[in-house]
């Protein structure tokens, strides 16, 4: 018995090692044998489905076939996500690109330890665990896309500030309570209401991202507070436009302004109608597919191994894009390929890169 | 009925009390006190936030309560059936997931062609019910027990419903309907009063029919009812159908009033009927309670949840304080059986 544990852990030892040094070699792939994996929480709000639609954008765009795509929903939890991830991995492990929207900051580290392991690449967005970055030698992770939540938080709170003049109440909607853009989101608007004292904060609630939880909240704050609203504001587009529902049966929609974050299209349609002010975009086609860009161009040996990148084309902060009624014109249809043309050719993969993350 | 049928199931339905050294009086005092307890409860409640805050008591915030507790009046009353007859549902979020897609798709949207205005609703009120029969169908044909059955339906019909929503949630464009729904009329917003019919028709169907009065039986004992000949399986059929009816209907018109089909617009609803059905005084091991009772259960927890966002509850405890309520209801309501031996499931 002993012997034959002695000789499968040298045997799996043996495996690993060879395994390692594959993974660590120069790796180019055929671009008909890559693999596209997009891995995000879930498929039904419209955030995740351009998310979805974005990388598949840029599958047709290199001509490369559907077959080669693979959506992974995690539903939530993060164990599933891992664990998808590996499954898919039984195969071809060098030759796939993971595009992930991780469930939360474990899963990151679970996920990138699975890439060194097997030899697959991966792009990670929004959060990671502090401390823990590409360049500390884990080769296998190209690139983290953050987002500054904070940006995106001051930039639609001062124009709903804006809307209201500099003077009145507002009450906020904030996402989930534990979740770090949800809380940098709420803190760029206490920056901005510090800045602007003519403005209070008369309420604040959470409503879970979700617009069914928003409307009986706004509803019971319009009864307590009355016309002293002058502004709403919420942390996501979805329960924005909860608001505005509630607004409407008040008979207030377009009366009183409102904004969110994440740019969905029917956000940016309530943004022409003047129901909304404002959102603000991390543009879910761009992170849908930038991570599909970048491990294409690394597999197909036009760009240098991520080894050899700068910290910060390995880990920044793209660009938000903040639509109001200045601008909403542009974002009113779906994008074709061409819009993204400028990110994904392997010389600009990094173009919307506007400083390191943390 | 006759006669003796009437008081067979009345010493049924009657709780059972202990058999030594009992004044009758005093024990006719208490069950009367208990049976008053969550109304009195509601009371206390309604005072105590109009007095932490006279605006909770404002036309606008009464009708503000109003449309916040049309949706789960409705589903309290279709899951009140099926807690009576000693079952339960918990693939409520699911159905109205489902039903809320189909019944977005076929009213005038921003998806397909189709506008069939009522019909819509009447289909996504259908679809709820055959959900509703196949949870019925599973208990009784298959004897899953219900939790499994209801517990396996909810990923069904939530996977249905994120097939057909496709990551783009149609929007509803028909705005008869959604002006309707965001509408009220005489200050009673419309989504109510066709709560209240809803309640008024589960009250009728549990008073007045063999199915409602059958329904405590099986809740009571079923092996009874099957042995006096009760068709137990057709009632507990009918049960899960008018469930998945209710929720069908409740996702519907819920779509009407946010203005789109979305898979998670039963998000949270299961906790809050079933808490609702509980705190009222309906036994979860059945052939206790009833369709008013379970009215008043959702009506203190509307109370509850705008009442903490008036009295200023931080966000951070206002699931904290809901739970607590909860615990303390269900305590109350079960103390004076706490020293019996019993079966606690």
């Amino acid at each position: 018995m002993k012997n034959y544990n002695a000789g499968a852990f040298i045997l799996a030892a043996g495996i690993l090692a060879a395994g390692t040094q594959m993974a660590s070699a120069a790796a180019t792939c055929d671009k008909q044998n890559i693999r596209f994996v997009n891995s995000m929480r879930e498929i039904s709000q419209p955030y995740h489905g351009d998310l979805d639609k974005g990388g598949r954008l840029f599958l047709e765009s290199v001509g490369l076939r559907d077959k080669q795509y693979v959506l992974q929903l995690n539903q939530g939890d993060s164990d599933k996500q891992v664990s998808l991830m590996r499954a898919v991995l039984a195969s071809n492990p060098g030759c796939t690109v993971f595009n992930v929207e991780p469930n939360n900051l474990p899963a990151v580290q679970l996920m990138v330890q699975t890439a060194n392991e097997t030899g697959a690449w991966i792009v990670t967005h929004w959060s990671h665990p502090d401390g823990f970055f590409p360049y500390q030698g884990n080769d296998h992770w190209i690139a983290h896309i953050g987002v500054n939540s904070l940006d995106a938080g001051i930039s639609v709170s001062d124009n709903l500030i804006k809307a209201m003049g500099g003077h009145g109440g507002i009450v906020a909607l904030q996402g989930i309570l534990d979740n770090k853009p949800a809380q940098l989101r709420f803190t760029g608007l206490q920056q901005e209401l510090a800045k602007n004292t003519g403005v209070t904060l008369l309420d604040q609630q959470t409503a879970n991202w979700d617009r069914s939880q928003a409307f009986p909240i706004v509803q019971s704050w319009l009864a307590k507070y009355g016309d002293k609203i002058k502004g709403i504001w919420a942390a996501n587009d979805d329960m924005a436009l909860g608001a505005v529902e509630a607004l409407r049966a008040a008979g207030l929609a377009g009366k009183i302004p409102v904004v969110g974050v994440d740019g969905i299209p029917e956000a940016i349609q309530a943004v022409k109608k003047g129901e909304m002010v404002a959102t603000s975009s991390s543009d879910a086609y761009y992170q849908g597919s930038i991570g599909f860009a970048m491990g294409y161009c690394v597999l197909t040996g036009q760009v240098p191994e991520p080894a050899k990148w700068t910290n910060e084309q390995r880990n920044f902060n793209l660009r938000l894009i903040t639509i109001n009624k200045d601008n909403v014109d542009q974002y009113l249809n779906p994008p074709p390929a061409s819009a993204y043309a400028g990110d994904w050719a392997c010389d600009k993969i990094w173009a919307r890169d506007t400083g390191p993350a943390d | 009925m006759t006669e003796i049928d009437r008081e067979r199931t009345d010493a049924l339905t009657r709780p059972k009390l202990a058999f030594f050294g009992r004044d009758v009086g005093a024990a006719e005092i208490r069950r009367h006190l208990l049976a008053w307890a969550p109304a009195v409860a509601l009371v206390v409640l309604c005072v105590g936030f109009a007095i932490g805050d006279p605006q909770f008591a404002s036309t606008t915030n009464l009708r503000a309560l109003a449309s916040q507790a049309a949706v789960p009046l409705i589903l309290a009353t279709g899951m009140t059936f099926i807690i009576l007859q000693g079952s339960i549902d918990l693939s409520v979020e699911g159905v109205m997931g489902a039903s809320s897609l189909a019944f977005a798709l076929l009213i005038h949207n921003s998806r397909t062609g189709l506008d069939l205005g009522i019909v819509a609703l009447i289909g996504g009120t259908l679809l709820g019910a055959c959900f509703g029969a196949a949870n019925g169908i599973l208990v009784t044909r298959l004897k899953i027990p219900s939790f499994m059955a209801t517990l396996g339906m909810w990923s069904i019909s939530g996977g249905i419903a994120m097939l057909i929503s496709g990551g783009q949630p149609p929007q509803i464009r028909d705005m008869a309907m959604r002006m309707w729904a965001l509408g009220d009329i005489i200050g009673v917003p419309h989504l109510t009063m066709v709560a209240v019919i809803f309640v008024a028709i589960g009250y009728v169907l549990q008073s007045y029919t063999r199915f409602g009065r059958y329904s405590y039986v099986v809740g009571g004992s079923e092996e009874i009812a099957l042995l006096s000949g009760v068709a137990v399986n057709r009632h507990k059929i009918l049960a899960f159908t008018f469930g998945g009816l209710a929720a069908g209907l409740a996702a519907a018109l819920e779509s009407s009033r946010l203005g789109l089909g979305h898979t998670e617009i039963g998000a949270d609803q299961m906790f809050l009927t079933l808490t609702a059905v509980v705190i009222g005084g309906t036994s979860l091991s059945g052939g206790r309670g009833g369709v008013i009772q379970s009215a008043i259960g959702v009506l203190i927890l509307t109370v509850l949840a705008n009442g903490m966002i008036f009295v200023g509850v931080t966000p951070y405890l206002q699931k904290a304080v809901q739970g607590l309520i909860v615990l303390i209801a269900v305590v109350a309501a079960t103390w004076h059986l706490r020293h019996r031996l019993r079966v606690v499931k």
